[in-house]
């Protein structure tokens, strides 16, 4: 047990997900008879929700500064079918609809911000407005007729990374990625290794950072093999590589910059932030302008895989995104919540949809099952927070002298 | 240790809501579907799929198996057709010795694409698409095509895409044309002489079958309408100004409601142009509520309660597109695909966007209380309504 905390962290309690995750998928795979984990069933389950997992990503910081956004729904929808109109209609080239599309995110995310930041309504409020007012001007614009979209946005929803270089059996393209994902985790670990003894004047010992490098070596592989040994033209799909850039980039706002700081600050207890210098209407109004952007890259990831926008997407979209970062641990009352939590969050759900879809489970109930998980997810979160308790891992491993330590923490 | 308890019995509880789900599917399955051999089909489809490839193997060439897999996506299970075509479609299949895999996606569009790849996933040979809307869904079916899956689209056409192989589908002009003729032929019989007030519905603009439907029907009307014989009161005859959203029957009352109050505070209407039945029922509703004499209404799809309502009167008719037919010539054209004989030909073709689709067309019936007896004689279900 002591060697196990020494490897993954003191605070187990942050791979209970993870821990439902790796089941759900082992269990559904099963099931299924395996295809569950096959290269094209992953590939679909990264490009069919990515645009949720976008969305994820900036509602966990709004859901962190204490608020919600329900507009990010019909926001999409909105940056979507303009996007495929100015491109129809106005002749524009791809990347300037793409622009167009970018740009009212931001618009509308200042919009939001102001009401938020600068008037005080609540962020409720504010967007359920928002939300309305552009369901309405979806079905406005494009008078209830789906629009399609550019060839060249299929690339950003549904494609695949490029085929190079000599035939090594796995996607090069893929093969490079898991190559610089592990040479990169390993760097980071070595690192910190050098690092460690700097304070107390000990190193930690080598085998803990050797494990870890080893078990995300063996993670990292597994996936690139996954990934890249898919029928031929097929690799790790490209909205998955932009969600992965989205999340490092979301990461290390989140965990290493002044603004990431300040959004957990001002989330945990606004008042004290604001005694203590941070300007909490700026991080509203920039935590909602973010949030609408990326609500506008769902949008363009979506298009690009239906080929078309429709007077109804983004319809519930919000719900998902929500749904996500809860399940990923955030908080409801603000100041807690993390990135890569709320990710695996994201994927509970994505696989949980998947491999009921696989098995032939039909939408109904498969949204029962879907709310009845959240609300236990929660549920359990709550409870083990609750008072300083120990997580559930912590729980079910630890010894009463290990609760107790925590307890008094 | 009490607290470790409760805590593994939540993880328990966690685990298994997820897994009950799995395992009510079987059950609640069978008993929607009719069928008790849900789960020795599912044991079928694993043998199935390891029997595909044991035909690719042998070079069978064109056709597949026996018992092969064939995937149905619906739209959602919200109204009668669709709910009668999920039933259908799983006993006629299962009888016909397919493995079917039936799925509806809650008119949610990333559940639709989700749902067509788990079926690619789970090897089907044939997916039969009813789309929410036509026009996204070309990416995913790309990928059934690359997976060497045929693709038809049922209901509905598929647009924006060449990966379609073909389409069964009433003709949804000729369904506007009967619609158009009915209510003409209503306004006659039972609302004296002319000129006639009438008010103009439409569908749901992301179904490509709703402007047709309108344009079908106005090929009709219209030269009434310049004849003067015809009176639209509220000046509404685009099929923008008069499309309802979704195919809502809330959205299509409160419009009903608000044409009512605007125009006919010192008016009679006398007839008005409906896509569907459960429009009609809104809108009859809504005439009712305005103190306004039942007009003459058209509807689709002979649901039950409108059958029942022309049996009665309220409403004047409705226009039955026999989901048996619809079935019945799809199922046709999957087993000329299993026997290696591909698509079968046809006439009509449709635009979609991308190339030409095949459309195998059939045609729909107007119920009248008049001929009502005569057309639903072999469905026992609605016969029952007609007492």
């Amino acid at each position: 047990m002591k060697a196990i905390k020494q490897v993954l962290g003191d605070d187990l309690g942050k791979y209970t997900m993870v821990l439902a995750l790796v089941a759900l998928m082992v269990i559904f795979n099963i099931i299924s008879g395996g295809r569950m984990m096959t290269p094209s069933n992953f590939q679909n389950l990264l490009s069919g929700n990515a645009y949720v997992l976008v969305l994820a990503l900036g509602m966990l910081m709004v859901i962190v500064i204490g608020q919600i956004d329900l507009s990010v729904g019909s926001v999409a929808g909105f940056c979507g079918m303009v996007m495929a109109i100015a491109a129809r209609d106005y002749n524009l080239p791809w990347f300037v609809a793409v622009l167009v599309a970018l740009g009212i995110g931001l618009l509308v995310g200042a919009w939001n911000g102001f009401f938020l930041a600068k008037l005080g309504i609540p962020g409720f409020i504010t967007t359920l407005g928002s939300m309305m007012a552009f369901r309405g001007a979806v079905i406005w614009v494009s008078q209830s007729i789906s629009v399609p979209a550019p060839e060249e946005l299929r690339f950003f929803g549904a494609g695949y990374l490029p085929e190079w270089g000599p035939n090594t059996g796995l996607n090069n393209s893929t093969l490079l990625l898991g190559i610089i994902g592990i040479a990169a985790y390993a760097y980071f670990q070595i690192k910190k290794y050098m690092h460690s003894g700097d304070i107390t004047g000990t190193k930690d010992p080598v085998w803990i950072y050797a494990v870890r490098i080893a078990i995300v070596t063996a993670v990292i592989g597994y996936f690139t093999y996954l990934f890249g040994s898919g029928r031929e033209g097929t690799s790790f799909p490209v909205p998955g590589l932009i969600l992965l850039i989205l999340v490092i980039v979301y990461y290390i706002i989140t965990e290493r910059t002044t603004f990431g700081r300040h959004v957990y600050a001002v989330g945990g207890n606004k008042n004290a932030a604001a005694l203590s210098g941070v300007n909490v209407s700026r991080t509203y109004f920039l935590t909602m302008m973010n949030m609408s952007m990326l609500a506008a890259i769902a949008s363009i990831l979506f298009v690009g895989r239906a080929t078309a926008a429709g007077p109804a997407d983004g319809t519930s979209w919000e719900m998902d995104a929500i749904a996500s970062v809860f399940i990923g641990g955030a908080a409801v009352s603000g100041g807690v919540g993390t990135v890569l939590a709320t990710m695996v969050g994201g994927m509970v759900m994505a696989v949980l949809n998947n491999g009921l879809m696989l098995m032939g489970v039909g939408a109904d109930k498969t949204q029962v099952i879907k709310g009845l998980v959240l609300l236990l997810a929660v549920t359990f979160d709550v409870y083990n927070k609750s008072a300083g308790r120990p997580s559930i891992i912590g729980r079910l491993f630890g010894s009463k002298e290990e609760a107790k330590g925590k307890e008094s923490k | 240790m009490k607290r470790r308890l409760l805590s593994m019995l939540l993880a328990a509880a966690l685990t298994a809501t997820v897994f009950a789900g799995c395992g009510r599917e079987g059950t609640t399955d069978s008993s929607s579907a009719g069928s008790s051999t849900d789960t020795a089909a599912e044991a079928d489809s694993d043998s199935g799929s390891d029997d595909s490839s044991a035909a690719a193997d042998a070079g069978s060439g064109e056709g597949f198996e026996e018992g092969a897999t064939i995937g149905i996506s619906l739209p959602w299970l919200g109204t009668q057709n669709w709910k009668e075509a999920e039933t259908m479609f799983t006993e006629e299949l299962t009888a016909a010795g397919y493995t079917p895999l039936v799925q509806a996606a809650d008119n949610k569009v990333p559940q639709q694409q989700q749902q067509i790849e788990s079926m690619i996933q789970n090897g089907a040979k044939v997916i039969v698409v009813g789309p929410i809307d036509g026009t996204q869904l070309g990416a995913v079916l790309e990928e059934a095509k690359d997976a060497g899956v045929y693709v038809i689209g049922y209901d509905r056409l598929i647009e924006n895409t060449e990966a379609v192989d073909g389409v069964v589908q009433f003709g949804s002009v000729r369904t506007g044309e009967l619609q158009g003729q009915a209510l003409l032929d209503g306004l006659k019989a039972n609302k004296g002489d002319g000129p006639y007030n009438i008010e103009l519905f439409g569908g749901g603009p992301a179904d490509p079958n709703a402007p047709n439907f309108f344009t079908g029907a106005m090929s009709v009307l219209q030269p009434e309408i310049d004849a003067g014989n015809l009176v639209v009161v509220s000046g509404q005859t685009d099929f923008t100004q008069c499309a309802t959203e979704d195919w809502d029957n809330k959205k299509a009352q409160s419009r009903m409601d608000s044409l009512l109050a605007g125009n006919y505070s010192d008016k009679e209407i006398d007839g008005v142009l409906s896509p569907n039945d459960g429009i009609a029922r809104a809108i009859i509703t809504s005439c009712e509520d305005a103190g306004q004499p039942i007009p003459v209404v058209t509807g689709l799809d002979a649901e039950n309660e409108s059958v029942s309502w022309v049996w009665e009167g309220k409403q004047y008719c409705t226009v039955a597109k026999p989901t048996q037919d619809l079935v019945a010539k799809t199922i046709e054209i999957i087993n000329s695909l299993q026997a290696g004989n591909g698509m079968p030909t046809t006439d009509v073709t449709a635009d979609n966007g991308k190339k030409e689709v095949n459309i195998y067309e059939l045609d729909p019936v107007v119920v009248t209380k008049d001929n009502a007896k005569e057309v639903f004689a072999d469905d026992e279900e609605r016969m029952a309504l007609l007492q």
